[in-house]
């Protein structure tokens, strides 16, 4: 298991690395700059900002600067706003942290628990109420959905504020961005959970006498997680990072509108940061998920 | 049965995200900075010819201007928005009242001028800075030093130009005592007051600027979060990252017994949808930014949607380099520019697309700007008639295009084909606006055969293309910075980088302009010590310039706002800064 997870993080640092080398050559590929503005930058400013931030120089020689820089903890500052990335990152990751990370939760346990209901009530009023919702909320985008809870809760019930600059509500984005990763886990948990039921050792179990709860959560869900966890690790590092669309729309200063944001304004080491920053997150979700099969499903072996 | 409940559920709701795909707002405003990272959907319907919803914190203004700005320092900030927060901020010598007439805010009267017009001596009042600090004239000569430094790197550094710089390169400004500012200047310069109350030439706390920034490697660092020193009407004491700034009352600033208003309280947002939103639910008292499709349920409806003058103008802009262009001569290849020109028909651009009352353009500076010398530039001046232009001005075009080499047939049906064809390219940014105006125009060049394919860029690209003249034709705007015409002209010379037209740059084809004389004519106009001359030769540029036919005016700019039926005294200049310590709200 160590040696496993040894050589896993040191893939994850080739792969990070190789990340961040596509990403930078594709960003300083695509035309545009960093100081592009509709009243231009006088020619004498634009050449004291390209020194200052190495772009002057050959883009590999760029390249192995940054690196250099990055290996010594420095992330750089914003070359459009001149803040420094490490603490722009950090605070904006623990908004859209603490934002998708109660979204992620109650996207599993609702997720779960409506695709064993499902699973359990197989053709029945319940299950087929649950694949009508789950099927709108797979369909629907997240743009569309959140527009849609604005204007429902916010202009014509009143009950939460659109913005409030003393106390933001998240009920609403965490609606918006739970919906479809929880249709999703419902689904897959219910397929898998219907072919759990069949199999031979969950009849055994409930010829042996098993009480039938025990059967559903011990046998069944169990075994009928690991589909579940595959999708549920990325998912995860994902929905952390932020949605460009929820944030704009519920006025979220997270990290997803900075991805966006950063590359329309060819903000190239914010580029790089957010890129790097979701790459190491993807990997550590990753292994996250493997480490969690070998719980779940202890046949499993890593060699 | 219960399948076809179904799917008429599930077409409904299909129904509803196709509705909410469909339209996409965004006006062409002139500042694209703000529109950036905004989604575009459609936004919640409101009652508009209803009074909407106002909240009762009579001591707390909610504004929407934009989204993050990129810098609070006065200095770096070259956005309207950041301007709006430094006037509202920061002091300067002098500032505007409610109607728009220049006032002394940190000077003690106007300034003393000399008889050459070069000298200006403005005496300043006992003031301080919010941390109590006294603020003296050192401090000006301080920042406005810290603007031209080359390692500042302030877009508008240009603007100290008026200034003669001494031999050290520092601007020959002294200050004889602590309260006289003594400023020589290379020409007389009719809009210099109005510069002393522009944001670049706010003071900044030297202090706080050094303290934050020793390396001097970000110039802007000081003002980065909150709790930084400034000496206006208004410190910043909370800011949520792309989320709400609250300001507040500053007890040091010196007309502190005339602020109104105790806090400011911004959204951080550039989402047309939510700002509208949260204006319509009471969450937000003013707004500077409405859904493109709502404007004409709201334009002289809701007694809440008002309309700000503006000094700016739209237009669309020739690349004279382009290939199409060339084996023409000078005046062929004007012709052809000035037909395309007359095609257009403005009103209907105004009326449909812009719906916000904006005036149709038939010159470069706009209507309402100061000739510099007691006049309106734009008096009497007209290089066509703007409500005539388009179907009504077919012929002419066509008469136009003739002279310049190309010969039409009658195609029957009021519209003609060209011969030799001309084909081309307008390039525009995203922005339904931005792209309806080219639609707009595409099908007023059908009626003489001229295709146009209208081809949209994303804004970084837009922008390096349109600076590169790599295009044939493409929209542009300029708002002014200050009321002078010489600041729109100058972006046409040789050496500016905003001489999207490519005039007497880049690598010329037979048909492009002599600019020589026009640069020359900036050069003359910067330094004329003749006013009523000055202002001549302006008018001679902008002759010059309409007649290379490379600038086609469309309209000139007005800003759109909406305000609580509670709020009153908030004010704006035709610049765009807007004034929030004076409001009330009951």
């Amino acid at each position: 298991m160590a040696k496993y997870i040894i050589k896993r993080i040191l893939l994850a640092i080739v792969s990070i690395i190789i990340v961040s080398a596509i990403t930078f050559f594709v960003m300083n590929a695509i035309p545009g700059g960093p100081f592009n503005k509709e009243k231009a930058t006088s020619q004498q400013a634009q050449k004291v900002l390209e020194e200052r931030y190495n772009l002057d120089k050959p883009v590999p020689q760029q390249y192995i600067l940054y690196m250099n820089n990055l290996l010594h903890g420095d992330w750089g500052v914003s070359l459009h706003s001149g803040r420094d990335i490490w603490g722009e990152i950090s605070s904006r990751f623990s908004v859209s942290a603490r934002l998708g990370g109660m979204a992620a939760a109650v996207a599993i346990v609702v997720g779960l628990i409506l695709g064993a209901l499902a699973a359990l009530t197989r053709n029945r009023l319940p299950d087929r109420a649950i694949v009508f919702f789950t099927t709108l909320g797979t369909a629907m985008p997240s743009f569309v959905l959140a527009t849609l809870l604005l204007l429902v809760f916010c202009l014509k019930l009143k009950l939460v504020p659109v913005w409030s600059s003393s106390n933001p509500n998240y009920t609403l984005p965490i609606i918006a961005l739970s919906v479809y990763p929880m249709a999703y886990i419902t689904r897959l948990t219910k397929t898998s959970m219907l072919d759990a039921l069949n199999q031979d050792y969950v009849r055994t179990a409930k010829a042996k006498g098993v009480p039938a709860w025990k059967v559903i959560f011990k046998h069944a869900l169990r075994n009928a997680l690991i589909p579940v966890i595959t999708y549920v690790g990325p998912m995860v590092a994902y929905i952390l990072t932020g949605s460009m669309v929820v944030e704009n729309i519920f006025t979220i200063g997270g990290l997803g509108s900075s991805f966006v944001t950063s590359i329309t304004n060819r903000d190239y080491t914010m580029i790089m940061a957010t890129t790097i920053f979701l790459a190491f997150l993807m990997v550590i979700a990753n292994l996250l998920t493997d480490i969690a099969y070998k719980f779940v499903d202890p046949r499993i072996t890593f060699d | 049965m219960k399948k076809k409940l179904l799917s008429a559920l599930l077409a409904a709701a299909m129904v509803v995200s196709l509705a909410a795909c469909g339209s996409a707002p965004a006006a062409p405003a002139p500042d694209e900075v703000a529109e950036q990272g905004a989604t575009e959907e459609a936004a919640p319907a409101a009652d508009a010819a209803e009074a909407t919803v106002t909240n009762a914190d009579t001591n707390i203004l909610r504004i929407n201007l934009a989204s993050e700005p990129d810098y609070l320092d006065p200095a770096l900030n070259s956005s309207v928005d950041g301007g709006c927060l430094a006037v509202n901020s920061f002091a300067g010598l002098y500032t505007y009242n409610e109607n728009g007439e220049l006032i002394p805010d940190l000077a003690d009267g106007m300034p003393e001028v000399s008889a050459d017009g070069t000298t200006y001596t403005v005496k300043m009042i006992d003031s301080v800075w919010s941390n109590g600090d006294p603020l003296t004239a050192q401090d000006f000569i301080y920042s406005w030093n810290r603007v031209i430094d080359e390692q500042t790197a302030a877009d508008y550094a240009y603007l100290f130009d008026v200034f003669v710089a001494k031999s050290d390169g520092t601007l020959a400004v002294e200050a004889p005592d602590d309260h006289t500012l003594v400023m020589q200047l290379q020409a007389p310069c009719p809009y210099f007051n109005d510069l002393l109350a522009f944001p670049t030439f706010f003071p900044v706390h030297q202090a706080s600027v050094e303290a934050a920034n020793p390396d001097g490697d970000v110039p802007g660092k000081w003002a980065q979060e909150a709790g930084f020193v400034c000496n206006g009407a208004y410190t910043l004491k909370e800011w949520n990252h792309d989320e709400s700034m609250v300001y507040v009352k500053n007890p040091n600033y010196h007309d502190a017994a005339n602020v109104t208003m105790d806090e400011l309280h911004f959204m951080l947002s550039a989402d047309d949808t939510a700002i509208y939103a949260a204006y319509n639910s009471g969450d937000v008292d003013y707004i500077d930014t409405v859904p493109n499709d709502e404007i004409a349920s709201l334009n002289g409806i809701n007694p809440e949607f008002g309309i700000l003058p503006q000094l700016g103008t739209y237009y669309v802009c020739f690349n004279v380099n382009d290939p199409m262009f060339d084996g023409k001569t000078e005046e062929e290849a004007a012709n052809m520019r000035k037909a395309m020109s007359y095609l257009i028909d403005r009103q209907f651009i105004v009326e449909n697309i812009g719906q916000t009352g904006q005036q149709a353009a038939d010159a470069f500076i706009p209507a309402g700007m100061s000739d510099g010398n007691g006049g309106e530039f734009k008096a009497g001046v007209s290089y066509y008639d703007a409500e005539k232009t388009g179907a009504d001005m077919v012929e002419d075009a066509k008469a136009l295009l003739e002279s310049a080499g190309y010969s039409f047939t009658d195609n029957g049906d009021g519209t003609y084909a060209i011969d030799p064809a001309i084909n081309m390219t307008y390039l525009t940014n995203d922005g339904t606006g931005h792209v309806k105006i080219a639609e707009s125009i595409q099908q007023d060049f059908g009626a003489l055969g001229i295709n146009i394919e209208i081809k949209t860029e994303d804004w970084n690209v837009f922008l390096e293309d349109r600076k590169n003249g790599n295009f044939t034709v493409a929209r542009e705007g300029w708002v002014a910075d200050y009321n002078d015409p010489i600041n729109m002209l100058e972006i046409f010379t040789s050496d500016s980088g905003n001489n999207d037209a490519q005039l007497g740059k880049g690598t010329p084809v037979s048909s492009s302009p002599k600019w020589d004389e026009y640069n020359n004519m900036i050069n003359e106009i910067r330094y004329d010590t003749d006013l009523a001359k000055r202002v001549e030769t302006m008018h001679k540029a902008e002759d010059m310039l309409m007649d290379t036919g490379a600038v086609i005016p469309i309209y000139y700019y007005n800003d759109v706002y909406m305000q609580k039926s509670n709020v009153s005294n908030i004010y704006a200049t035709v610049f765009g800064m807007k004034y929030f310590m004076h409001a009330t709200k009951n």
